[in-house]
């Protein structure tokens, strides 16, 4: 239980905001629950942080106070969406300048619109590299499919984070053993999320345009 | 038909990191035959992606945002060949590339597949471009890991942008020419581009 001295700065990478999305209601987990435990927190939104010079500013003063950096956000083509990245650039570059004796610990929780919680591996690869480049020191990735869903098993393994990341232990095996199986088989998510995709386009009267190929190319 | 490669520069500040390297695939591409294009991204305005999905659901194939952005998302997948030019950043894209890769998902279709047992979005077109992926190290020598890991995000990449072939080299800032003109072309042969 920390004495109110520790200090999480969760990091939205999402578009949608420091409060609403998948991103931050994940990010807003774990955060939660070290509030419980006694934490103070801040959170950015990464997007707006880097359209600014006083937004950027703010963020590295952010991280200079965090004693945890928690980075959530949703998986773009394989990566993270540009605006995050443009921070990480920026958070790497002010890191490697500056005093770096104090290392925050990090932890990235990923999630992405594909079933399977291992698409987002490549990117939690990135973030490790980040990590070491803004030197600090990698804790542990959790990734998340089917959209960032919350099921039970996966509150589990957030309890389980916030009191290992508490007590400053490491972080079970259970975690990654309670988020890495998808939510369903492939088969049926694409069978299901096809049906949405229908009703949705239905709804907004697009249903019949939905293979539209207003880029394609003459002749081909 | 002409064949047609498209190089996104997504170096960020002047240009100098990936000017050379730029300069060599053009060359290589333009004694193949090939009418390249290169976009230097950081001097066009492009808006991050909203993550709305509008682009399948409201407007389809089309981004919502009406900026330089659809344009380059058009000549993207108009292209025989798209190279990303990069400086190597935590094993991937620069956020100057990455802000114009973020804006194609509309040429894709919303519908989902299953590829090799996973699920990725089916393609909205007949053709896409083959992708060749080119980082520059500002390290000099890129870490072997960190040049796998852009190996891969490349062709995980391919696989969800659907190109018919990939490849990848990393050269670094201090490679000498013959070496750096080695390399980009072997990527640029091995995705069958010149």
């Amino acid at each position: 239980m920390s004495d109110g001295s520790e200090r999480v700065l969760l990091l939205v990478g999402s578009p949608k905001g420091p409060e609403k999305g998948s991103s931050a209601r994940l990010g807003r987990w774990i955060v939660d629950g070290l509030e419980e435990r006694g934490w103070t927190s801040e959170a950015i939104h990464l997007h707006a942080a880097v359209r600014t010079g006083e937004g950027r500013q703010g963020l590295l003063e952010s991280i200079d106070r965090a004693n945890l950096v928690l980075f959530a956000a949703p998986l773009y083509v394989d990566s993270l969406p540009a605006p995050a990245i443009r921070a990480m650039e920026q958070i790497a570059e002010h890191r490697r300048a500056g005093d770096t004796r104090r290392v925050p610990r990090f932890v990235s929780i990923l999630n992405c619109g594909f079933v399977e919680p291992s698409q987002n591996e490549t990117c939690q690869r990135i973030l490790q590299w980040f990590a070491d480049r803004a030197r600090f020191e990698w804790v542990t990735g959790v990734s998340l499919g089917g959209g960032g869903r919350i099921p039970r098993r996966v509150r589990r393994a957030f309890d389980l984070l916030v009191e290992a990341l508490d007590l400053e232990i490491l972080v079970p095996d259970e975690v990654q053993r309670l988020t890495r199986k998808p939510l369903m088989p492939g088969w049926l998510y694409v069978l299901g999320g096809n049906v949405m995709w229908k009703r949705w386009a239905d709804k907004n009267g697009v249903k019949d345009r939905l293979r539209a190929q207003p880029y394609r190319r003459s002749g081909s | 038909m002409e064949k047609r490669a498209l190089i996104l520069d997504g170096d960020l500040d002047d240009g100098t990191m990936t000017r050379g390297a730029g300069e060599v695939a053009s060359d290589a591409l333009r004694r193949g035959g090939w009418q390249v294009t290169g976009l230097p991204l950081r001097e066009i305005e492009i808006a991050p992606c909203l993550g709305c999905f509008g682009c399948w659901m409201k407007t389809p194939g089309v981004c919502v945002i009406d900026d330089a952005g659809r344009d380059v998302a058009r000549r993207m997948v108009q292209s025989d060949l798209l190279v990303y030019l990069t400086p190597l950043t935590f094993g991937g894209f620069s956020s100057e590339l990455k802000k114009a890769i973020d804006r194609s998902i509309p040429n894709l279709s919303p519908f989902f597949r299953l590829v090799r047992g996973e699920v990725h979005h089916a393609r909205r077109y007949a053709r896409y471009p083959r992708l060749v992926g080119i980082a520059v190290s500002a390290d000099g020598k890129a870490d072997p890991d960190e040049e796998e890991l852009f190996d891969t995000l490349v062709r995980r990449n391919a696989i969800n942008l659907h190109a018919p072939a990939h490849a990848t080299c990393v050269v670094g800032t201090v490679d000498d020419d013959e070496v750096r003109r080695r390399r980009i072309e072997w990527a640029l042969a091995e995705a069958n581009g010149p």
